[in-house]
């Protein structure tokens, strides 16, 4: 009996090893390439089968900035990510109320194919854009190329936005005009409030994908509008990995940001809908 | 003339081939508490929704304190509404909610936390001001959507099924509230609701509606007890339905004999009856007596058979068979007690007997 129980918690024992070796293997697989391009970033001479780099320093950085001209780079890419979220905005706000708001035959038809640009694969459909682009001559202009990347932000925005608007309550708004509100008050203290949120995280989903789109902007780009993406990737096939990592570290500082502010400002339960007792 | 607060005239409001209202007509008194009741689809909602602006009427007109309103938008009819859903603003605190009116009609500051505060102590929620309605129970949503509703002393408050998301215990003790607030108040209501428990309770007088029309208005004991329709005998409270040929009438007397499934049955006789004539008789499940069957016969005296017997506690409820396959209910208060199959006597009092034009 003593023995089974023995074998039974060597066993239980041995499971909890198992489980955190994997654990442990699988954050190593996630984490160890993002840790090799943050040695690689600030290591000079780390070469061959050292652990880690001999010295540290932040000439790539520098590197980075003043030849690649990452400050006009980063320009490029925002201005880009900026008219994209306008445009995906504009598309998506009346987009978004019509399909949360109205009925309409066939809807499910319709957002289908709204999500088609997400579904096919990028760069088959930038090879059609690249040639629609290269005949209105909008290739190497920041509205091109952002006008490219609507076609996989407004999907984005008129999923989210369409959701907030769904959850926006006609009966609250009915409550808002017994209350004595016109519709303006109602707008500002009412509605406005209520959407905001949903409005910010669509505008922050369709700037973090205008903001890391490849794909598209490869098709499209020119020298004008090289943006931090297709910029790293340049870097690359130029061989400096040092300054490739570092430019890679730059990048990922506004994602970094974004997410802070999704997980700090939208809070999910500021969203609208889904409150006790309705 | 009577003082109508709020006057329906001839309202006919379509949804496409669908008639809503058709051609409504109700005069609601100052400082009464009007209950619109009916099975869902019957129309309450449409008509409320006239009087809150939220729909405008195809034809008719709409009255509110002496003012034609018809066309008047929502947010200036100074009104008051609790929603069956509540319907608070999710995004503000209780007080916020609260305060929404006032701020709407741009109070002065101070004024305004003191009449808010004013509220909050009214329904008992003055410890929650800086909740969010999601941090409060239904029951406590429910009376702030009240508080907002009376806290700019609307001329008039409308309720559209306010209990109808509460659970049963809770619906009962805040049909109460409602009730006493209303009476301190001195406001005239409007109140929706598919419960007729809960509009006998609560209401001044009842508006039946049914597929878009008034069947009757009357005070909860009229309705009760002198339905004019067999619809309104039907929804409110339990019926047995005779029908019935009138073979005598008794003008001095005011009383009549029907004929139905081989029985002569006693009736009070409205003044219109005439012999011969088809009516519908109806009687309440606990008006009617079950005696034992060795008992002496009498007027209305029926012998029957026990049916189906179901025990509900503080009452049995049995089906009898009388006459030729007349089968009544009877609710009896359950000291009695009679088993299926056994011969009975049915005595229906020719006082609670009453007649519905067919």
């Amino acid at each position: 009996m003593t023995l089974l129980r023995q074998y039974l918690r060597a066993l239980l024992n041995a499971r909890k090893l198992l489980i955190y070796t994997f654990l442990l293997s699988f954050g190593l697989m996630i984490y160890t390439p993002f840790l090799i391009i943050v040695f690689r970033s600030v290591g000079r001479g780390w070469f061959g089968r050292m652990w880690l780099p001999p010295e540290y320093t932040l000439d790539w950085y520098r590197w980075a900035i003043e030849v690649t001209d990452i400050p006009g780079i980063t320009v490029n890419t925002l201005i880009i990510a900026a008219l994209a979220v306008i445009m995906a905005t504009v598309i998506g706000i009346p987009t978004g109320w019509a399909f949360g708001r109205r009925r309409i035959p066939g809807k499910e038809l319709l957002m289908a194919m709204i999500l088609l640009p997400r579904m096919i694969p990028p760069i088959a459909f930038a090879l059609g854009v690249a040639q629609i682009f290269y005949r209105l001559q909008l290739i190497d202009t920041h509205f091109g190329v952002a006008l490219a990347h609507v076609a996989v932000c407004a999907p984005y925005a008129i999923l989210v936005l369409s959701a907030t608007f769904e959850g926006l309550d006609e009966r609250v708004l009915e409550a808002a005009a017994v209350c004595g509100a016109n519709t303006l008050r109602s707008f500002f203290h009412i509605v406005l409030p209520l959407i905001f949120p949903g409005i910010l995280s669509s505008m922050i989903f369709t700037f973090t994908t205008s903001y890391n789109e490849f794909t598209l902007t490869l098709m499209t780009y020119g020298k004008d509008t090289v943006t931090l993406p297709v910029r790293t990737y340049l870097a690359i096939g130029e061989g400096y990995w040092e300054v490739t990592s570092a430019m890679s570290i730059l990048l990922i500082i506004p994602s970094l940001v974004v997410l802070f502010m999704i997980q700090r400002q939208v809070a999910p339960e500021k969203l609208v809908g889904g409150f006790k007792g309705v | 003339m009577p003082d109508y607060m709020i006057e329906l005239r001839n309202v006919t409001k379509r949804y496409g081939d669908v008639i809503a209202n058709d051609n409504v007509t109700l005069k609601i008194l100052r400082g009464e508490l009007m209950t619109l009741l009916g099975p869902s689809g019957c129309g309450k909602t449409t008509a409320l929704r006239c009087i809150t602006g939220h729909n405008i009427p195809d034809e008719g007109e709409v009255w509110i304190d002496g003012r034609d309103v018809t066309n008047v938008p929502t947010h200036k009819r100074e009104l008051g509404m609790v929603f069956q859903n509540f319907a608070l603003f999710p995004h503000m605190t209780v007080f916020a909610n609260v305060e929404f009116p006032l701020m709407i009609r741009r109070m002065d500051k101070d004024e305004r936390r003191e009449r808010v505060m004013e509220a909050l102590r009214l329904i008992r929620m003055e410890k929650y001001e800086r909740h969010y309605p999601r941090q409060v129970s239904g029951g406590q949503q429910q009376r702030v959507g009240l508080a907002r509703a009376l806290v700019y002393r609307p001329k008039v408050l409308l309720l559209d099924e306010p209990l109808s998301n509460l659970d049963a215990k809770l619906r009962e003790e805040m049909r109460f509230e409602i009730r006493d607030l209303i009476d301190r108040l001195g406001i005239t209501a409007v109140y929706v609701t598919h419960d007729q428990a809960e509009a006998l309770a609560l209401s001044d007088r009842v508006a039946v509606m049914n597929t878009g029309h008034i069947e009757q208005v009357g005070t909860p004991s009229e309705i009760y007890d002198y339905p004019q329709s067999r619809f309104v005998a039907d929804f409110i409270g339990l019926s047995d339905f005779i029908e019935a040929t009138v073979s005598s009438v008794d003008r001095a007397a005011g009383m009549g004999v029907v004929r139905a499934n081989g029985l002569d049955i006693e009736i009070p006789a409205p003044p219109s009856l005439s012999t011969g004539e088809r009516v519908l008789v109806f009687v309440r499940p606990n008006d009617v007596d079950l005696l034992p069957g060795s008992s002496r016969g009498g007027t209305n005296v029926f012998p029957g058979e026990v049916g189906k017997v179901t025990y509900l506690g503080d009452r049995n409820d049995y089906r009898i068979v009388v006459g030729e396959g007349l089968e009544l209910r009877v609710q009896t208060d359950g000291k009695e007690r009679f088993h299926e199959g056994e011969p009975v006597k049915v005595r229906l009092p020719a006082t609670h007997c009453r007649v519905i034009p067919d």
